[in-house]
């Protein structure tokens, strides 16, 4: 891997173990993306976040992010895929295609061996490093190489997924400019959780083995 | 004879409170043929805790330490009234003051395994019994499995206590993960070397599951997700 540090947006946040209505309210609100249940307006969660987004996408500071050049490539998930599978990412870029945001969604990025998991990593420091994620994934030809990438996942955590995702994509198109967007990031202290509604721009960035993500 | 007063219907969209996406509509049935005392639409969380007729004593011990943690946290109990697991994890709800939900394969008016009668009339006097087939309805062994995959829809999770090869609990297990929803199996069960099916599943994204309370990190509470930068 080449690449140990990377720029991503992210648009909102929530906590595993907050207490609070705010945090339940977020907490919620991950649950919703992450099974694209309906909403009871009849929409899907990731088209209701992304409206939301399109409707201010101007006052977010990854607003360039999704200029007409974007292609938009969805995160794999840590397992293989089979089909009439929900996969998450792969809605999100379709619906931030659909609201006018980047050029176009490209399900490039494949996960080829499956990065096992277990229960308590979701703020667990055993959690795959982004080596791990980097050799399980492999790069499908586009017919025509993109000038900007967006890898886009539905919720980040420490960012290990995204490195190695990110590694991969630079290999295969080496004079893209690749960034990352994740709709939601993972704050694992419930105390330092302010609000779902965060946009930012943080770095991912490998220490040794690890990745560290700021915010 | 059984009437439709008896035993009343309600869309499952109603019963979960809420419409499906295009994922959760490829499998689900469309009427709901219901018995008992819960709420509707439905409390949550809800989990499904299945597995095996014939458990070991490791198996039902672990069925009954996930349920009553669950229990403990307000988390309903669901699964298929069949022999062993299933039948642990409702009788733990029972004895432990929970909430539990059985989704069987035969029509309401019928019970399968016999032996679970007394349970079945339990839960439909005091819980809550659903069925998605209507009383008339002659059961095939194929209702079993899309009850399975029903299960699998009314559950936040699903956890696989212990199972074979031939179990089924594997199409809950393999509906759970189209689904997108979190599938956890009993770490014993993951490293048991005579079962080829976990590592099959952990490869298409199933948990394994060290701590029971780690389930409760991704379940859904009553409240509502806020309206986003209105």
């Amino acid at each position: 891997m080449n690449i140990s540090k990377v720029e991503f947006g992210s648009l909102l946040t929530y906590t595993p173990r907050g207490d609070s209505e705010k945090a339940k309210g977020a907490k919620t609100a991950m649950i919703n993306l992450k099974n694209d249940n309906v909403l009871s307006s009849g929409i899907l969660t990731s088209e209701y976040i992304v409206q939301a987004m399109a409707r201010e996408i101007n006052t977010f500071p990854f607003a360039d992010y999704f200029n007409s050049n974007a292609v938009l490539v969805p995160a794999p998930k840590s397992s293989l895929l089979k089909p009439d599978t929900l996969w998450v990412p792969q809605r999100i870029t379709t619906a931030l295609i659909r609201n006018g945001l980047g050029k176009s969604s490209e399900a490039c990025l494949e996960r080829v061996t499956a990065v096992a998991r277990s229960s308590g990593q979701t703020v667990g420091a055993n959690r795959p490093k982004a080596l791990k994620h980097y050799e399980s994934m492999r790069v499908k030809e586009l017919l025509f190489k993109p000038k900007e990438i967006v890898l886009v996942d539905d919720v980040i955590t420490r960012g290990a997924t995204i490195l190695g995702g990110v590694n991969r994509l630079s290999e295969a198109f080496p004079d893209a400019k690749i960034r990352a967007f994740t709709m939601m990031r993972t704050i694992s202290n419930a105390e330092e959780f302010s609000d779902v509604e965060d946009p930012c721009i943080g770095t991912i960035t490998m220490y040794g083995e690890d990745t560290s993500r700021v915010p | 004879m059984a009437t439709e007063t008896e035993y009343p219907s309600i869309d499952l969209r109603n019963l979960l409170g809420r419409p499906l996406n295009d994922i959760e509509e490829k499998y689900a049935p469309e009427i709901i043929y219901y018995k008992g005392v819960m709420q509707k639409p439905l409390p949550c969380a809800r989990v499904s805790i299945i597995g095996t007729r014939q458990p070991s004593k490791e198996g039902i011990l672990a069925a009954e330490e996930v349920s009553k943690i669950l229990i403990e946290n307000q988390v309903v109990i669901v699964s298929g009234l069949a022999k062993g697991i299933d039948t642990v994890a409702h009788e733990t709800a029972i004895k432990n003051g929970g909430k539990t939900i059985a989704v069987i394969g035969t029509p309401l008016n019928k019970t399968y395994p016999k032996e679970n009668t007394k349970l079945q009339e339990e839960l439909m006097k005091n819980h809550l019994v659903i069925s998605q087939y209507p009383i008339d309805h002659k059961t095939t062994p194929k209702d079993f499995v899309l009850r399975n995959r029903t299960m699998a829809l009314i559950s936040d999770a699903s956890v696989i206590v212990e199972a074979g090869e031939s179990s089924g609990s594997l199409y809950q297990g393999w509906e759970t993960l189209r689904l997108g929803r979190p599938l956890f199996i009993c770490k014993s069960v993951v490293h048991n070397p005579k079962l080829k099916w976990p590592k099959e599943m952990i490869e298409y994204g199933a948990i394994e599951l060290d701590d029971p309370a780690d389930i409760l990190e991704i379940l859904p509470s009553n409240v509502k997700m806020p309206e986003l930068f209105q």
